[in-house]
């Protein structure tokens, strides 16, 4: 379980899709990525169609105008909902629910970057998105799309030198998966907080302190290492 | 059943059809070829129950978590929208294009009314008092259009002021269809940028052309514009009108919430764009390759152009009726 919002699907074959949505600074961060690949083919296709003068130069215009347009609205239909910035950051387009975005809809929220961009820098872009409850600037309101995680195959990690031990309480599955979280996350929190948190649940582990956080990534071991 | 029996005896389908997933991702058409469709549906089918089973009874997160991922993934590859076909394509520009053309008639008038009216009126007026033109121009454009325009001095050809075939039909193609876009997704703007932009392409080309033919370039420029002249204006006008729809579903959805009326209108826009698209992708080939040639004489040109105004028209208005 992670603490960002996540949007729950009912699927017709009656199962629940998790659907993690993504926030500004993962949208961004895959938005650099993808206007520095962009230069950099347009900077090496201006040099290659550069020998070809006249001619060359539209083909460079033409190839700008793909890359401004075709190259978002190829990627997201064509290689499941991801451009290379995108799937670097482990990032998908879908549609509203859930599934693979189409054609219509690319099109539609890539057209509308003319209006997120505005007046500089994505400016109106970044204020809806973090008005809105899911993270969609104004091409995602129209279109009816998500940008959402694309999480396969992190099923939380062994923590070295913690024995595993069996949790004392039977736990839910939401629990579960806060412990394994607690777990993965714990190298990244202050030991201060670390304890803050593994004290939440003291009752349980019937510890405190650095001794409760430890009995907790035990516990998250046992909970990751039993298949 | 306990968990690690659940896990003995279903784990190795878990791990197949991961390997189908990661094949999935490289190569849709190789995938496919090693696990039939039908073999899918039944392995995906009887993932959800699995999925199912093991939330009801109550397995750790890890198994729940990793036959979730398989069903998320499953479910991806399931529900892919169709590709789209050349075939669909071609019914769209034939059929389905001109009658959402008609079907959106209301905003097609409006955009139509900003953009010619201003056109025409703008025309007649610098016709009329020729240095009406420097309000809307500088004086080195003006001399730069005056240079493209005449034939005695155009050498690369009518209406550019430099460059070959390629490298216009380059340009028309970033320059004009990223206009079209623009003219739509500005709509977003309460509507006002598309008029705005109607507004003033509408202005430019009309006072450009009155000044012309009074300047005595008349016959260069109209035969120049004679041939792109219908599909360019005409898609400006009818991605106009999506911008415009776009626009009005903000400041007046209707019964319906604000929300659902703007992506309802973006669905429309969308693909009267597309269409839009298509015209413009013609116009930059006709005006790149065909209206600037100095050996084709006028008069062959304006038959074209003629021609071009009545196909277009037509199959706006005729196409695709029952």
């Amino acid at each position: 379980m992670k603490v960002d919002p996540v949007r729950a699907l009912e699927t017709p074959e009656g199962i629940t899709l998790e659907l993690r949505v993504a926030g500004l600074g993962v949208r961004a961060a895959a938005w650099g990525i993808d206007m520095m690949i962009r230069l950099g083919v347009f900077w090496a296709v201006s040099m290659v169609f550069g020998i070809l003068q006249l001619t060359g130069v539209g083909l460079v215009l033409v190839s700008a105008f793909l890359l401004t347009w075709g190259y978002p609205i190829a990627f997201e239909v064509l290689r499941d909902g991801a451009t290379p910035g995108k799937r670097m950051m482990h990032l998908r387009v879908v549609h509203e629910d859930g599934t693979p975005v189409g054609w219509m809809a690319s099109f539609v929220r890539n057209l509308m970057r003319t209006v997120d961009m505005l007046p500089i820098g994505y400016a109106v872009g970044i204020v809806a998105l973090l008005f809105d409850g899911e993270s969609r600037r104004l091409g995602d309101i129209v279109a009816r799309t998500l940008v959402v995680y694309d999480e396969r195959g992190d099923h939380g990690l062994f923590v070295a030198g913690a024995a595993p031990e069996p949790p004392r309480v039977a736990l839910e599955l939401a629990e579960q998966r806060a412990v394994v979280a607690f777990a993965e996350r714990h190298d990244r929190l202050t030991p201060e907080r670390r304890a803050e948190l593994a004290d939440l649940l003291a009752p349980a582990t019937g510890a405190r302190g650095d001794e409760g956080v430890w009995r907790l990534l035990c516990w998250a071991n046992w909970l990751v290492g039993r298949q | 059943m306990r968990q690690e029996r659940f896990v003995a005896k279903h784990g190795d389908e878990w791990t197949r059809f991961d390997a189908f997933l990661g094949a999935w991702r490289r190569d849709h058409r190789a995938a496919l070829v090693s696990l039939h469709p039908d073999a899918f549906m039944r392995r995906y089918r009887t993932l959800c129950q699995q999925l199912a089973l093991a939330r009801q009874r109550g397995y750790s997160s890890r198994v729940v978590d990793r036959l979730q991922d398989l069903v998320q993934g499953g479910h991806q590859v399931l529900y892919r929208g169709a590709p789209f076909t050349w075939r669909e394509i071609g019914a769209f520009l034939a059929h389905g294009f001109p009658r959402l053309v008609r079907a959106e008639r209301r905003a097609v008038a409006c955009a139509a009314a900003l953009f010619f009216v201003p056109l025409l009126a703008m025309a007649w007026l610098t016709h009329a008092r020729p240095e009406l033109i420097h309000s809307v121009f500088d004086a080195a454009q003006v001399a730069s259009y005056e240079q493209m325009y005449d034939p005695a001095r155009a050498k690369a050809g009518l209406g550019r002021e430099q460059g070959g075939d390629a490298m216009m039909f380059g340009f028309y193609i970033l320059n004009n269809i990223s206009i079209g876009f623009r003219c739509f997704a500005s709509g977003l703007l309460f509507g006002v940028a598309p008029v705005f932009l109607l507004v003033l392409n509408g202005v430019m080309i009309g006072a450009l052309a009155g000044y012309l033919v009074a300047n005595g370039s008349a016959v260069p420029f109209l035969s120049f514009t004679a041939g792109h002249g219908a599909p360019e204006l005409l898609a400006i006008v009818i991605c106009g009108a999506a911008g415009l729809r776009l626009g009005f579903a903000l400041i007046a959805p209707g019964p319906r919430r604000r929300r659902d009326a703007l992506v309802e209108a973006g669905r429309v826009g969308g693909a009267l764009v597309a269409g839009g698209f298509a015209m413009l992708l013609l116009a930059a080939f006709i005006e790149a390759f065909w209206s600037a040639s100095l050996f084709v004489p006028p008069v062959v040109k304006y038959a074209v152009g003629g021609a071009m105004w009545l196909l277009t028209l037509g199959w706006l208005a005729l196409a695709g009726r029952r």
